[in-house]
């Protein structure tokens, strides 16, 4: 395909703006009268509060807050799943804290120096309840309810046992399914607790108006959704709601919700009468959001030639104080699973159970890292075991062109249509030297080498031909203004990747007009149709859909006001950039000296009083198609010490038509750079006694790699497959949490080619290696040892 | 805690401001009006918040602003604007090594005090210099190309 705009490299529209710092992020929001906002949260993992006395704090002149003066509406700030599977089990501030770091209580002051000391003088009494950090204890029989009931679908649920939620999920019969096997293996992984760690903690500006409605500048990804909850928590009409985008520094997961500071600093707002401001520190932002940690037990089943005939799953997910979106999880872990490999019969048993931990929330994959860690890593170890090449098995049994994807779950599955699987294992297998690589478990000496693989994917958005267990759609604006330049109104949030660049790509390459006449509006949720929110990787696929169908609406305005004027039939027109003029010129080609550029011809609509050229379109995309990607990952293992160096890694994307070239690179690389984070360092404990987080909030203590740990430059390879996704704009599917999915499998069997040893619990560090290197000695010598034993048995007998 | 009057020199402009001996120089400057200056997490972990100060990079979290009385402080809107931006600025369009954007300031700054001092610099001195900047969009490599490009086009002027 030859496309005018779509697959070029352009500076960034918001590029010049991040460089020079005059970017607005909503710490960066100052409004006049603005007071300023701290949060009580608990010392305690879980205890009952008896008493807050505010009477000191009040004496300094703060607005104060408490559960007893907010709504008591229990919400789930993920309004993404539909209402049968939304479980809200929180309120703006909680009667009892759940975890350490739940806010409790609230302060404003006019200034950030009286509302720390407001904060300091509100006296609280505690009931301290048992607490548990292990799921395992947190379902004993007789343990302390977490939550009581939560509400599901307008009831109370009552919750037992801790369990936040269970779901099964069966195709075919599982048992027939291991009746054919000739060879069944079974092992269980467990996953790590990481902080998403995104440079900007999470913030938020209110600004109340008289007329009783309020103006929000939130850290989110979905300014929608925000509002939505917003107007039901404090029963504001949405009209009254308006939140504004502002740019996010970073998120990956952490802020598709309605973060739990947001309605804090509204009710505040509402409270004070004046404008409030509330910034998490970074400790109060590590008490709000972690990637849920799972225990993986697979069981798969194969035939003597390589073919899966069943699997079975059991998967358990640590939930944190709140349950955010746990049946999500599940559905997910249990789609992912199907997806990667083709089970004639499966069986997938998920339990998700409340801890008194930080909440676990989606993060970069949603469950897809978790799932591909453990798929990947045992899928490589039955081809081992049966003497077949990893790319071999993975090609025989994968699900590729004409199978069944479960975008999200089981309620969101459509038909793959592109796949660049096999295109991506034999190129990254050249790129790296995959039929050069050792021998598993053959090497001796300090230093060890080794490559390993794994293949995963993620959705592009959660679309589907019926409708889902979640919410899926986005809506775009698009005008021409009297220069020719157009708008484009858009409620997507972009988190950096450059999803609203790849948006004004996809309207520019349509409508036939240089990129830089392509201006992203800024938004707010009164000017923007609806957006459910970016995540799942739908930014572009989901999010450019809606934006590509707008513009082939103006596009038709376009022409048919064009043959009013040129005196040519509307369907015999084109139009393209003309980088002279800096215009879009729309000409017949049979007739090429009659031209008007759009510039010209939208002012004349505006002398003739004809209107504006614009349009206003939904879209849901009816597909949810896989972007793919294979790791393979080159490395040596320093013996003595443990550490691990990449050498290489050879990253291939299936995004079907590369509309950001640069930054679909720059996706790839930041995705090994968290999957190599997830894979061989960061991790986030909490002391089993206190229920403390024991970094206490700094942040390098969870180890989020540094430019001297990452691997990088010369060292990464990326590379694309020839795609093209039928469903998506312009041929585009998704690429961004694609990219970091299935990054720990790889590492983790490039070091069983490295050692021949199997690790199944991340994160592995250098500490786990050398146990298992000892381990292994010890094992090795202990063999020995019997051995000569025997020898020396028999040599008695002798 | 009696507020002192400390004359911080941002950019070139001299501001005469009363602080109280516990605020830090990145509250100070951000008071002010340095919004570029970004806080990540007031702990020296993350770099988000550095400026150069008498020509050294510092977290402006750590260090308290009456220590910086009377001194030279740079922040990355000092050193350049849209309309003529600094070539590490440019660079860091230009390379994509600017994602969500929130570390770049303090990223470029490290980078700016590390070419003032080497202009040629090695790759080691690169991550040296860069090793107390977190980022968690880019994995580094495109930040890694731009400085060595900026390096290259301040030198060959």
């Amino acid at each position: 395909m030859n496309y005018q705009i779509l697959g070029n490299n352009y500076q960034r529209k918001d590029g010049i703006g991040k460089v020079t710092g005059s970017e607005t992020y909503t710490s960066d929001v100052i409004l006049p009268r603005m007071w300023h906002a701290r949060v009580l949260r608990s010392p305690y993992a879980h205890a009952r509060i008896i008493s807050i006395d505010q009477t000191a704090a009040k004496a300094l002149g703060a607005v104060v807050l408490t559960y007893a003066d907010v709504p008591h509406l229990k919400y789930n700030e993920r309004i993404v799943s539909i209402p049968p599977h939304l479980f809200r089990d929180r309120t703006v501030l909680a009667d009892k804290a759940r975890h350490v770091g739940e806010a409790v209580a609230a302060v404003a002051a006019p200034t950030e120096q009286l509302a720390e000391k407001a904060l300091r003088a509100l006296k609280i009494e505690w009931e301290i309840l048992p607490h548990y950090t292990d799921p395992a204890d947190a379902q004993s029989e007789n343990a302390e309810p977490i939550h009581d009931a939560v509400l599901l679908n307008g009831e109370m649920k009552p919750i037992e046992n801790n369990v936040a939620v269970a779901r099964t999920v069966n195709v075919g019969n599982v048992d027939e399914g291991f009746e054919h096997a000739d060879f069944i293996f079974e092992r269980e992984y467990l996953t790590s607790r990481i902080y998403h760690a995104q440079m900007e903690t999470k913030s938020c500006v209110c600004d109340p108006a008289s007329d009783g409605s309020i103006t929000v500048y939130p850290t989110t990804q979905s300014i929608h959704n925000t509002r939505q909850l917003l107007g039901e928590i404090f029963n504001i009409p949405l009209h009254k709601v308006n939140v504004k985008r502002v740019a996010i520094g970073g998120t990956f997961g952490s802020s598709i919700q309605m973060n739990s500071i947001i309605p804090i600093c509204v009710a505040l707002a509402l409270k004070a009468k004046h404008p409030v401001k509330l910034v998490s520190t970074r400790e109060e932002d590590m008490y709000d959001h972690v990637r849920y940690q799972t225990k993986l037990k697979l069981k798969i089943g194969v035939t003597r030639d390589g073919k899966i005939t069943a699997g079975h799953i059991q998967a358990l997910a640590d939930v944190g104080g709140h349950n955010i979106q746990a049946y999500a999880l599940l559905s997910v872990l249990a789609g992912w699973s199907a997806s990667l490999y083709k089970f004639p019969h499966l069986r997938f048993e998920g339990k998700a159970v409340y801890t008194n931990k930080t909440p676990s929330c989606a993060m970069q994959g949603f469950g897809n890292p978790q799932a591909t860690f453990a798929m990947e890593s045992l899928t490589d170890e039955i081809a081992h075991e049966l003497e077949l090449d990893p790319i071999e098995f993975k090609l025989k049994n994968y699900v590729g062109l004409g199978g069944t994807f479960w975008g999200q779950g089981p309620s969101v599955q459509s038909i793959i249509r592109s796949d660049g699987v096999p295109q991506l294992l034999h190129d990254g297998a050249q790129k790296i030297g995959w039929r050069a690589r050792p021998k598993a478990g053959t090497q001796t000496g300090r230093y060890r080498h080794g490559i390993g693989m794994a293949r995963g994917f993620h959705t592009s958005g959660a679309g589907a031909p019926k409708p889902g267990e979640v919410i899926d759609y986005s809506g775009a604006f698009i005008k021409i203004n009297e220069d020719g330049t157009v708008d484009v109104v858009h409620a997507m949030m972009d988190h950096g990747g450059g999803t609203l660049e790849a948006i004004a790509k996809i309207v520019a390459e349509e409508l036939g007009v240089p990129i830089e006449n392509v201006g992203i509006s800024p938004a707010d949720t009164l000017t923007t149709v609806y957006d459910v929110v970016t995540h799942a990787t739908r930014g572009v696929y989901a999010g450019g859909g809606a934006a590509h169908k707008a513009a082939l609406k103006v596009k038709q305005q376009i022409f048919e006001y064009a043959s009013r004027v040129l005196e040519l039939q509307a369907d015999s027109l084109v139009i393209e950039p003309d980088y002279e003029l800096r215009q879009g010129v729309i000409y017949c080609p049979n007739f090429p000296e009659r031209r008007i550029t759009l510039g010209a011809l939208a002012k004349q609509l505006q002398i003739n009083s004809w209107g504006t050229m614009a349009a206003v379109e939904s879209l849901r995309q009816v597909n949810c198609p896989p972007a793919f990607v294979t790791y393979f990952i080159d490395l040596t293992v320093d013996t003595e010490t443990g550490h691990v160096t990449t050498n290489r890694a050879v990253i291939g994307s299936d995004c079907g038509t590369v509309v950001n070239p640069a930054m679909a690179i720059g996706q790839l690389e930041g995705g090994l750079s968290k999957g190599v984070g997830y894979a061989l360092v960061e991790d986030n404990q909490w002391d089993a006694q206190t229920g403390q987080l024991t970094s206490k909030g700094f942040w390098i203590d969870g180890k989020t790699p540094a430019i001297s740990e990452a691997p990088f430059n010369e060292n990464i390879i990326t590379h694309f497959s020839d795609t093209y996704e039928p469903s998506g704009p312009f041929g585009a599917k998704g690429i961004g949490e694609a990219a970091t999915n299935p990054c720990a499998a790889a590492y983790a069997n490039a070091l069983y080619n490295a050692l021949g040893i199997r690790f199944t619990e991340l994160p592995i560090t250098a500490e786990k290696i050398l146990r298992a290197l000892n381990a292994e000695e010890n094992r090795e010598a202990r063999v020995e040892m019997r051995e000569m034993e025997a020898m020396a048995v028999m040599q008695a007998a002798e | 805690m009696t507020p002192k009057l400390v004359k911080l020199n941002v950019n070139g402009r001299a501001h005469h401001t009363a602080l109280a001996p516990n605020t830090t120089l990145l509250h100070a400057l951000r008071d002010l009006g340095y919004t570029d200056v970004k806080s990540g997490c007031e702990k020296g972990d993350c770099g988000a918040c550095g400026v150069i100060v008498n020509g050294a990079v510092v977290n402006s979290c750590l260090l308290l602003a009456w220590l910086a009385d009377n001194q030279e402080i740079i922040t990355v809107a000092g050193l350049g604007a849209a309309a003529k931006p600094h070539p590490l600025q440019q660079a860091f369009v230009d390379f994509g090594a600017a994602q969500c954007g929130f570390c770049t300031p303090g990223m470029i700054m490290s980078a700016k005090a590390l070419l003032d001092e080497y202009p040629h610099p090695t790759d080691e001195q690169m991550r040296e210099a860069l090793s107390g900047n977190l980022c968690r969009c880019t994995g580094y490599t495109r930040i890694f190309e731009a400085v060595q490009n900026a390096a290259h086009e301040i030198t060959s002027d």
